[in-house]
């Protein structure tokens, strides 16, 4: 690997142990994947957190890099954590895992990283520009900087990422390479399918694409459209039931201007035709369990935007969420203040929906808690919900998400 | 009983030398919600190894699969000295790899990483042999076999 005079110098700790031993950690990792340099990135995104992911062992980390003087380089923000910091009370954490929380929190503000505690940091303060390489972790959030957005980054580790922030490098290879961004498996949509396709069917698409694709890139065609949410909510679905770090849904996003451009001037290795059987198939394997009296109703995941907020809001207005179900709402702190001047706050707050801020479900443990019963939008949730969380999971439209936190009852679609 | 001895080569991902039993997977695997990082146990129920300890073993699976997160679980394992010894797979992601090489960093314990090797390791090596692996050249060797 060729490195430059000042990575030779970080790596003689010129620059101090935290980037002498982050340095390490990143040349080591690009030789084992054939990396030829480090690139310098333009942010990074870090997943240790939450204190569900970095434990003890994360607090120890962090504790002996700020010891040593540890400081980001590049932007950095922070991904969810396992605790709403303004309503944990309220939601019941045990106050010792609060308190373990905190202190990552503490050791992060440290450092420098930017405490946006969500996992679409793309929306506010880190938001990356066609083709700037990134050191970024949180899948959904990886998936959707390399396909939406044209950035570059690799689906870095937790602490690599933070590793990639102390020296604002990372090693240069897989994503970061053009001709490693070619589509490889495509996805054709039936017509009867695309002229037909609804909302909820970004997610389960999204969740059969990552099941078929694995850590491979795929490339949709046949959608006529698709919002900033609903490129969301697919990716996030491929990303967890996959590893997909990279799609290209042709007439959509910025590298599949045309079917060929997605391709790279190269045939697919495999081909698939989705039609509404594929589709129908795919929902029924995404809920585990019949449907039936639901306690639990998660939405937001990825974190809710403005525009989320508002439906929300519109479909809970002048309704009561079902005695014994609790409607779980997650977002971030800048969309929470934006919903709460337009108003929404108060109507879903009224609805006896509860937010859940800077964290989201996917931290907590519903099954321990005593739930049985979810209904979730999200093609996310729904993958980590039977093992992460431990309850039957029913993954259906926002509309009948909502619709079952006020009738308390959910059915299959 | 003795059998002939086995070598196989591969290539070394994360440095580190290994001798131990070995505990072997046809499924690929998640440490994220795939391992107790108290006990080193598998929980993942969908696992065939759930309930199996990977604890100063080495483990033999196909390739790693899931969250970004699973430095998180597995450093936490490690910290606690119930971290697999060694790792051997058909393929490495860099998610195992920085489990490794982070392991070194931050808490000076050595994991070698080993991948790639001239056979499908799952089909040579059996759960109980005793092995050698080093991380450096990429070599596995099983040293005694019951």
């Amino acid at each position: 690997m060729r490195l430059t005079d000042e990575e030779q110098r970080i790596l003689g700790g010129v620059f101090g142990e935290p980037q002498r031993i982050s340095l390490n950690v990143l040349v080591k990792l690009g030789q084992a994947y054939g990396a030829d340099s480090m690139v310098e990135i333009a942010s990074a995104h870090v997943v240790g957190s939450s204190y569900q992911i970095a434990g003890e062992a994360g607090i120890a980390i962090y504790t002996q890099l700020l010891e040593q003087g540890a400081r980001v380089k590049v932007r950095t923000t922070s991904d969810p954590g396992s605790i709403d910091f303004a309503r944990w009370r309220e939601l019941k954490t045990p106050p010792e895992y609060a308190e373990r929380q905190i202190k990552i929190a503490e050791l992060l503000d440290q450092m420098g990283v930017i405490p946006t505690w969500t996992c679409t940091p793309y929306t506010t303060f880190n938001v990356p520009r066609f083709g700037e390489d990134l050191g970024w972790s949180e899948s959904s959030a990886v998936v959707f900087a390399n396909s939406v957005l044209g950035a570059r980054t690799n689906r870095l580790a937790a602490y690599v990422d933070l590793c990639a922030a102390l020296v604002g490098r990372v090693p240069r290879f897989g994503l970061h390479l053009p001709e490693c961004r070619r589509g490889e498996v495509l996805f054709e949509l039936d017509p009867d399918l695309s002229a037909n396709f609804d909302d909820h069917h970004f997610p389960a698409l999204g969740y059969l694409v990552g099941q078929v694709t694995g850590d491979r890139i795929p490339v949709i065609l046949g959608l006529r459209q698709a919002t900033f949410d609903q490129l969301k909510a697919f990716g996030a679905a491929a990303a967890a039931s996959g590893s997909v770090a990279l799609y290209h849904m042709v007439g959509i996003t910025p590298e599949a201007r045309t079917l060929d451009e997605a391709l790279g001037g190269r045939q697919p290795s495999e081909r698939h035709v989705v039609g509404k059987r594929e589709i129908a198939r795919i929902m029924e394997q995404m809920s585990t369990g019949q449907g039936g009296a639901v306690d639990v109703v998660g939405v937001g995941c990825p974190h809710a935007s403005i525009d989320q907020m508002r439906r929300y809001a519109t479909l809970l207005r002048g309704k009561r969420v079902h005695t014994g179900v609790q409607l779980w709402i997650c977002t971030n702190t800048v969309v929470e203040e934006m919903a709460r001047r337009m108003g929404y706050v108060e109507t879903i707050e009224q609805a006896g929906a509860m937010l859940m801020v800077g964290t989201c479900h996917n931290n907590c443990p519903l099954g321990a808690w005593g739930f049985r019963r979810l209904a979730t939008d999200s093609g996310k949730f729904a993958y980590y919900t039977p093992t992460t969380v431990g309850t039957e999971c029913l993954f259906t439209s926002t509309e009948a998400c909502l619709e079952a936190a006020v009738t308390g009852r959910v059915e299959r679609p | 009983m003795t059998s002939p001895r086995i070598i196989l080569r591969g290539r070394g991902c994360s440095p580190g030398e290994f001798e131990g039993e070995v505990v072997v997977s046809n499924q690929p695997f998640g440490f994220w919600q795939g391992i107790d990082p108290q006990t080193g146990l598998v929980i993942d129920r969908r696992h065939d190894l759930c309930g199996t300890s990977l604890r100063n073993k080495a483990f033999v699976f196909p390739f790693g699969r899931g969250s970004t997160g699973t430095p998180g679980i597995f450093l936490e394992a490690v910290r606690n000295g119930c971290a697999p010894g060694a790792i051997v797979n058909v393929k490495s992601e860099p998610m195992i790899v920085a489990c490794a090489l982070l392991a070194e960093a931050f808490f000076k314990v050595s994991i070698p990483v080993v991948d790639d090797l001239d056979v499908r390791p799952q089909d040579v090596l059996r759960t109980g042999d005793r092995v050698r692996i080093s991380g450096t050249t990429g070599v596995v060797e099983v040293v005694s076999r019951d």
